[in-house]
């Protein structure tokens, strides 16, 4: 057993208090009485008269010197000791995502380990300090370094389980940069209360963190939502395609019901049924008459509600206004007019901001006059967008990133090129086509005009009479469409922020939450863009400035975070992992159980008081 | 004079009673008693030898016919028999409801009373002394005669308890201070620091036939009084403290019977009567059936 408060027994000192208040004379009632003849021999026989054997069997004395250590003990605060070691300073990081809101641990995960965290706060020593962080989306202080339990209890009692998925790693290297500071003596340690339902953690590099993870959960019954797209369908124009993956994550196999609906209106419902750990990709195909959304739900009940259902808001397709500034490019031509939905005009200069197209290609040409839209530029050496290139000679290409979604089904095998322009890749843009020297194709977003820069002149290539090119330049066309853009950016991830580019200046926004509820957004004049970080609820949002309303979905989405089988390890870095303790419960602590038996002395003393003297 | 000592009812069974005497009479004033002495009374005792001088009134004629020789018939002398009433007027007395002291003088009064009627001579022997009442006390230091029964129960009325006594002290002095012995009626509470052996020894010694009553208040029997108390004695202003509550009751009560029964049994090794009483007894109760029973009247 060991002392939380030792210094209460400090306490001890009051025991003779009382021993000295019994050899000081009571006040007592004064009575003359006809002789204490027969008192005096009534007391010889109970009690003496020295004052210490006074003392002697005085049940009242012992009963309050008694009350009086038992107090002192449960003021000492005894506990028997955890597994754990005496740290002096802990970490504790609640996992507040969405897999914590499952319900195979009563009433959830999340509550489960909110009340674990309790039980360590309650097991705080004095002297040690404790640390409270909140990891979802992003990684939140819910209480800095102290060891004021009821802050601590406040600051876990405050923490929410939102909808968004977990990143663990800013969390750990937050409570990594928090326990530098402390020496080996201290003996920090960072209890993470988690499920296990983290993406990988490959980059971190410290193996020698002391992390103790307490995992919460024990079954894995969901079935969930993971993917959502909503695309014109490729057969019929006049129609959506929504792309549906819905993955199996129990340990059985789960039939369920997929509605889809639109604006709330159900358009279908297909019965479902997925092995287990499989996952279903589904297509549906509607008619879409006007913006709206749609929404697919799960109608199976399972432990983990949030991925049930996604929504996602779809745009009709509208023509894509693009010129063309070349002196003559008959491929690229070709290839643009065969882009799906795309009106060009074409011109020999840009001699305006080119505010009526969607956006310019420049083939080749510095224009007079910059557009303000999204480029796709060709061999276009003189701009203000990095340094002044330099001329490359027959450069190889060694490697392209296939998932960006310019290069998508777009690959550069045999494609051998005579000359380029050379420049290093600057810090608002990626790299899609990589040459040993230099970067050939970059693609970015430079404010929020989005370019796509090629270094070299195709037409100084093979490359127009690979199949790749007609694909990549409708690839580029769906990228750089600033419509594409704005409905991509209607679908959040929970937790993400959302963006939108404000037109016209304007000091105030409101956003209507999924509940219902209502949030009043205050906006610099001067800002081009509004940013509303309070996306941590499933749902659809509506946005309202001025007289612009905009609807925009927040989703899960999270393969990972659907996932909710409890898991054992959580790998740090390559080489190391973590296993579940299996310390269940910190220190226990009796001073409550001592009280209450103090408090029964002290009634058992009234009784006694009260039987002897009434 | 407030109500009357005894009721006139009790009064008069008590005229039917006479003190037991174990001894013959010692005193030297006649009465109603017989005695050791020769005299002239109607009770035959002896015949013995005429001498001249005699009285030839007592001469036995009828024996002189048969054996021709004088005979003087003796005849019993009858004295009286002095009864000693010793009655504690300590302060302790005065405590009690009803007051110890009330009780003991209607006790007093009783045996005085019975004592009275069958011609003894009634000594009070009040202690501690109080010069305020030297006159009563002077009064009852020797009454003898029914009709001065009266004046006997008036100056019982007008004492007072008060003051400190050594009971040892008071019945040796009472037992000197005796010409002749008879029956001692000892009433107190007996609750002297100092103990009662040697004053009871005394008396036993000096030829009393003793009668001891203890008198003690119901309070002093099963008290009332609980909690932190301060207890002061009336008669030596001594204090004790004490802690009591009902659950000590049975353990002071045994002391108290503790208490009482060695006093039984001391007077019992010397040949005392003891009767102890709570002044809440009732008056006819110890008189006419205890008293009786323990053949200190009859």
């Amino acid at each position: 057993m060991n002392f939380l408060a030792p210094a209460a027994f400090l306490f001890a000192f009051t025991l003779p208090v009382v021993v000295v208040f019994y050899l000081l004379k009571r006040k007592r009632v004064a009575r003359v009485v006809a002789s204490t003849l027969l008192w005096q021999k009534f007391l010889a026989e109970t009690q003496a008269s020295a004052p210490f054997q006074k003392l002697r069997r005085n049940w009242l004395l012992i009963l309050q010197l008694l009350m009086l250590l038992l107090a002192i003990l449960a003021l000492a605060r005894p506990y028997f000791a955890a597994k754990t070691g005496h740290s002096r300073l802990r970490v504790l990081i609640i996992d507040a995502s969405a897999s914590m809101q499952a319900v195979d641990e009563n009433p959830s995960r999340f509550e489960v380990a909110r009340k674990q965290a309790l039980a360590w706060v309650d097991s705080l020593r004095d002297e040690d300090k404790m640390v409270v962080l909140q990891v979802a989306a992003n990684t939140e202080v819910k209480q800095s370094e102290t060891s004021d339990k009821s802050a601590l209890r406040r600051a876990i009692l405050a923490c929410q389980a939102v909808d968004s998925p977990t990143r663990l790693l800013p969390a750990l290297k937050m409570a990594e940069s928090l326990i530098r500071d402390h020496g080996k003596e201290s003996n920090p340690e960072i209890h993470l209360f988690s499920d296990g339902a983290v993406p990988d953690l490959a980059d971190f590099g410290n193996h020698t963190l002391p992390l103790i993870y307490h995992r919460i959960g024990h079954s894995a019954n969901n079935l969930g939502i993971t993917a959502l797209d909503a695309r014109a369908n490729p057969e019929d124009a006049g129609q959506r395609a929504l792309y549906v993956s819905v993955g199996n994550y129990s340990t059985n196999q789960l039939q369920t019901d997929l509605e889809l609906s639109f604006d709330g209106k159900l358009l279908e419902t297909r019965p479902l049924t997925i092995p287990a750990g499989q996952s279903s990709a589904q297509v549906f195909v509607a008619r879409q008459t006007h913006d709206g959304v749609f929404t697919v739900r799960s109608t199976l009940t399972d432990d983990l509600a949030v991925d049930n259902q996604a929504s996602i808001v779809s745009l009709l397709p509208q023509p894509v206004k693009v010129l063309l500034v070349t002196a003559g490019n008959k491929f690229l031509e070709r290839a643009l007019r065969a882009a799906p939905n795309v009106s060009m005009a074409v011109a020999g200069d840009c001699t305006d901001t080119a505010a009526g197209f969607d956006f310019v290609v420049l083939d080749g040409i510095t224009p007079s006059v910059w557009p303000t839209g999204n480029i796709l530029a060709i061999h276009v050496g003189n701009t203000n967008w990095f340094a002044p290139p330099t001329a490359l000679e027959a450069p190889s290409i060694v490697d392209w990133r296939a998932t960006h979604p310019v290069l998508r089904y777009v690959g550069f095998d045999n494609v051998q090129i005579a000359r380029s322009l050379a420049t290093k890749t600057p810090t608002w843009a990626v790299s899609l086509v990589d040459a040993p020297q230099a970067p050939l194709i970059l693609a970015g977003e430079l404010g929020r005009q989005r370019i796509l820069w090629i270094g070299f002149d195709p037409l100084d290539s093979n490359w127009p009479l690979r199949v790749s090119f007609p694909i990549f330049i409708a690839n580029a066309a769906d990228w750089l469409n600033p419509a594409s853009v704005r409905s991509a950016e209607l679908l959040v991830r929970a937790g993400d922020p959302f963006r939108y580019g404000l037109t016209a200046a304007t000091n105030s926004a409101q956003v209507v939450l999924p509940g219902g509820a209502v949030e009043q957004l205050t906006v610099d004049p001067k800002a081009t863009e509004l940013i509303f970080g309070d996306t941590f609820r499933q749902g659809v949002y509506r946005l309202r400035v001025g007289t612009n309303d905009t609807q925009f979905c927040v989703n899960l989405l999270d393969a990972a975070e659907s996932n909710i089988l409890p898991r054992d390890t959580i790998n740090l870095g390559t080489y190391s992992a973590v296993t579940a303790t299996q310390t269940r419960r910190a220190n226990l602590e009796l001073w409550r159980w001592i009280a209450a038996a103090a408090l029964l002395v002290l009634l058992f003393e009234w009784w006694y008081y009260h039987r002897r003297t009434v | 004079m407030s109500a009357p000592l005894l009721p006139p009812e009790l009064l008069r069974r008590l005229e039917q009673f006479q003190l037991l005497a174990a001894r013959r009479a010692k005193s030297t004033a006649r009465g109603e008693r017989r005695s050791a002495a020769r005299g002239q009374s109607v009770e035959f005792a002896d015949h013995r030898n005429y001498v001249a001088g005699d009285d030839f009134r007592y001469l036995d004629w009828n024996l002189y016919g048969r054996l021709d020789k004088f005979f003087l018939k003796l005849y019993e002398e009858e004295r009286e028999l002095p009864v000693r009433i010793f009655l504690d007027a300590s302060e302790s007395m005065a405590f009690g409801e009803p007051r110890k002291f009330d009780f003991a003088r209607q006790v007093a009064a009783a045996v005085g009373y019975v004592a009275l009627c069958g011609f003894d001579r009634v000594s009070v022997v009040p202690f501690p002394d109080n010069r305020d009442e030297a006159a009563v006390r002077g009064a009852l230091r020797a009454v003898r005669g029914r009709k001065s029964t009266l004046q006997y129960f008036k100056n019982l009325t007008a004492l007072t308890a008060s003051g400190t006594a050594s009971f040892n002290e008071a019945m040796r002095r009472g037992a000197l201070e005796a010409r002749q012995t008879g029956i001692a009626v000892v009433l107190s509470d007996f609750l002297d620091p100092a103990g009662y052996e040697a004053g009871l020894t005394a008396l036993v010694g000096r030829g009393f036939q003793v009668n001891a009553v203890q008198i003690l208040a119901p309070d002093e029997l099963a008290p009332g009084a609980y909690g932190d108390l301060r207890l002061i004695d009336s008669e030596t202003g001594g204090v004790q403290e004490v802690t009591f509550g009902k659950y000590r009751l049975a353990a002071y009560q045994q002391m108290v019977q503790n208490y009482c029964q060695r006093l039984r049994e001391f007077s019992q090794s010397r040949g005392i009567h003891f009767f102890m009483v709570s002044s809440a007894t009732n008056l006819e109760e110890l008189l006419l059936k205890q008293l009786r029973q323990a053949a200190m009247w009859g």
